[in-house]
């Protein structure tokens, strides 16, 4: 007994399918040579001066101290947080009213999911043409306003620098709600009718059926949507890049369009790398909550 | 149980997006590698790194290597990149183990900069031969330690652009001096229409002949070159003085200018939208023909007439890896390129309005082109254009502060002090 137990106990390792060592460790290099080793690089070089064509001094932590006292990078972050807010926010509020309103299978309910999933199949670049059309002088969103008499409101939208951001934010919402739709749809599908009937028959109300049925078997979803919309925010560049480059005169920067245009365009790469090392930590503190909530459940 | 699954692969479904978000920028910056375009040692091939991409220009970059390649010299391969990445690409292009051999690119500061860095080929043997070129495309072309390391072929030049029948229609004629160019927009403003277009949205950098101008008129071109190389500030009062006179003109700007870019600025123009267009030539490519023969332009107004005059003048042209694999392949191609022949061939080809830099190369034969080339060659001074006389780093500096000063214009010191933070963290790099 004992030393078959012990055989077992040695051999296993053995039993480790060279396919499945090829799985894991050919990936790993490959993500390790593309991703991880540019990455650590990245944490390098901010810490250091560079124009991408000289080899690059060491500055320290000369980079975050002017990022202190940087006024565009100060607007960028204060952007990012109202673009974390309002895009994240609304898209979470709209995708998921959107959804409980299109989840129940009535006739022509697909025609509405359909519209709403559309702006998702196009690329973000395009979307963007489509709305500065809307956006421009004398275009379709003035003459609406003049129609309906609040031709004193009119902007140059995307060229002042008040509503730049707002004007850029309503695009990308149009895009977002119907993809977070099509989660929480996908979410609502896997919801126990059982449930539901359960909770009629303790006469609950349509709103707590929501409030204490839905709601809580959406968790899984949540959880997921919130990766999403913290990723998506962080990340979105190209319809700001493409509605106004950051503009006028940065009022519109988030950090990622900051970051690029400090790389490539004014070639400070040390500088532009340590914005990007920024990004990374918010991304980090605002997801991190979450990740170890759902690692716990998993265990 | 089954909850927890779900959960699970939900849960991996958005490790699974998440790892997809994490790859999209990681393609951004996975660029082809630079020296794909590169010859492969010395088979007699050259690479030639362009970014004329425009169709017009491209069409005439193909003409013309087709044409050397027929000359017998090494066979050229032209390498047309798309010039917003041309831009972006440059510095990796030149920096890599096996760059391309020539490229297109701008005479001045700009090209100057690559050179302190070691990566430019030394082509003073191509400028033995080359007598006959004017003294300032010499000093444009030759870098900070005295060597050539530039070959101009064309340059062009900006004005203030106007359509001669609608001058005609509300009685003005082309101003002088600055006095008599607000009185020309104070009449077409009267008539309803907005007298000065701009097209800042997308191109801010159009805001930057504004700038360059003003500088040039009121504190002269050494001023200002030596302001753009890092050897002034931007706070200066001399510089606080250039947009003060600006705000002289500023109630006479087209305010839709802040929306879009210069090529709808050009169709508001020919349009009779607006009344004129400080512009560069090449804005006719984006214009009708039938319209360009109303056009005419008007030498930017004298401001302070003991300043010698100055005129912006942009030239092109190309300068070479300093790792070429055949250098004297190369020179042979870069004398080839400044002959008047070869610099006829891509003028003809091309939208017509760049003037050969070789002085016996013959530009187009329009009365607009021969006005142009007089202006330039009575100039006093030459300068080129922003980015041109400082670097591509620079430039975004100037957009910010510039749009900002069209929107704001009661903020210049604050304005001013940023300029000058921005621009001393460009120099610092």
């Amino acid at each position: 007994m004992t030393s078959t137990a012990a055989s077992t106990v040695t051999r296993r390792p053995w039993k480790v399918s060279p396919l499945i060592l090829v799985f894991v460790f050919v990936p790993f290099v490959v993500e390790a040579v593309w991703v991880f080793w540019p990455a650590l690089q990245g944490f390098w070089l901010a810490l250091t001066r560079w124009d991408g064509l000289s080899a690059p001094t060491f500055v320290g932590l000369g980079n975050f101290r002017d990022m202190v006292s940087d006024p565009i990078f100060r607007t960028a972050l204060k952007n990012t947080a109202i673009w974390l807010v309002l895009f994240g926010g609304l898209s979470v509020a709209g995708g998921f009213g959107m959804a409980l309103l299109l989840q129940r299978e009535r006739r022509g309910v697909g025609i509405y999911r359909a519209a709403l999933f559309t702006p998702v199949v196009f690329s973000l670049v395009v979307t963007a043409l489509i709305w500065r059309v809307f956006y421009q002088p004398d275009g379709l969103v003035d003459s609406i306003l003049r129609g309906v008499g609040l031709g004193d409101f009119i902007r140059p939208w995307l060229a002042d620098p008040d509503t730049a951001l707002y004007a850029v934010i309503l695009p990308a919402l149009w895009r977002q709600i119907g993809y977070v739709m099509v989660l929480y749809l996908a979410g609502l599908k896997a919801v126990d009718p059982a449930l539901y009937e359960a909770a009629k028959m303790d006469h609950a109300s349509a709103w707590q059926r929501t409030l204490y049925v839905t709601i809580p078997q959406l968790k899984g979803v949540n959880a997921v949507v919130l990766s999403v919309i913290v990723i998506d925010s962080l990340r979105s560049f190209d319809i700001v890049w493409s509605m106004t480059k950051g503009g006028p005169y940065h009022s519109s920067e988030l950090l990622s369009t900051y970051m690029y245009s400090t790389a490539f365009q004014s070639t400070q790469l040390g500088y532009a790398s340590a914005i990007a090392v920024v990004i990374f930590f918010l991304a980090l503190a605002v997801i991190l909550g979450y990740l170890i909530r759902a690692f716990k459940e998993e265990s | 149980m089954t909850g927890l699954a779900a959960d699970r692969r939900t849960f991996l479904k958005g490790l699974g997006v998440l790892g997809a978000a994490a790859l999209v920028p990681g393609c951004a910056t996975t660029a082809p590698s630079p020296g794909s375009g590169a010859s492969s040692g010395a088979t007699g091939e050259l690479s030639l790194q362009s970014n004329l991409s425009a169709q017009q220009a491209k069409g005439a970059m193909e003409k013309l290597v087709a044409a050397y390649n027929k000359t017998g010299g090494a066979q050229v391969k032209l390498n047309t990149v798309a010039s917003e990445i041309y831009r972006t690409q440059l510095p990796t292009y030149l920096t890599s183990a096996n760059p391309p051999d020539v490229y297109t690119w701008y005479a001045g500061s700009v090209a100057d900069s690559y050179a302190k860095k070691g990566l430019l080929l030394d082509v003073s043997s191509v400028w033995e031969g080359l007598g006959n070129y004017p003294k300032a495309m010499q000093t444009l072309s030759t870098s900070s330690n005295g060597e050539k390391i530039f070959v101009p072929t064309s340059y062009y030049w900006w004005g203030m652009f106007y359509r001669k029948s609608n001058f005609a229609k509300w009685g003005v004629t082309p101003p002088k001096t600055w006095e008599e160019f607000l009185a020309v927009c104070k009449t077409i403003q009267s008539k309803g229409v907005p007298p000065i277009g701009i097209g800042l949205g997308d191109t801010p950098w159009v805001a930057s002949a504004w700038f360059d101008y003003l500088n040039i008129r009121i504190n002269g071109a050494p001023f200002h070159r030596d302001l753009l190389a890092g050897r002034g500030r931007f706070d200066d009062p001399k510089v606080k003085a250039v947009f003060t006179k600006w705000q002289e003109a500023l109630p006479y700007f087209d305010p839709k200018g802040k929306s879009f870019p210069f090529q709808e600025a050009t169709s508001a123009l020919l349009g009779g939208k607006t009344g004129m267009f400080l512009i560069g030539t090449f804005f006719a490519d984006s214009a009708p023909k039938d319209a360009l023969d109303d056009i005419d332009f008007f030498q930017f107004p004298i401001i302070d007439p003991a300043v010698p005059v100055a005129e912006e003048a942009p030239t092109d042209g190309y300068f070479a890896s300093k790792k070429a694999k055949d250098p004297e392949g190369v020179k042979k191609f870069m004398t080839w390129l400044a002959t008047a022949e070869a610099q006829e061939i891509y003028v003809q080809s091309s939208s017509g309005t760049a003037i050969p830099a070789n002085p016996d190369g013959k530009s187009a034969d329009t009365p607009l082109v021969k006005k142009g080339k007089a202006m330039i060659e009575g100039a006093a001074e030459l300068t080129q254009f922003f980015n041109r006389d400082s670097s591509d780093a620079l430039q975004p500096t100037a957009d910010a502060a510039l749009t900002k000063f069209l929107d704001k214009p009661d903020q210049i010191d604050k304005i001013l002090k940023d300029w000058q933070a921005a621009a001393q963290k460009v120099f610092n790099a």
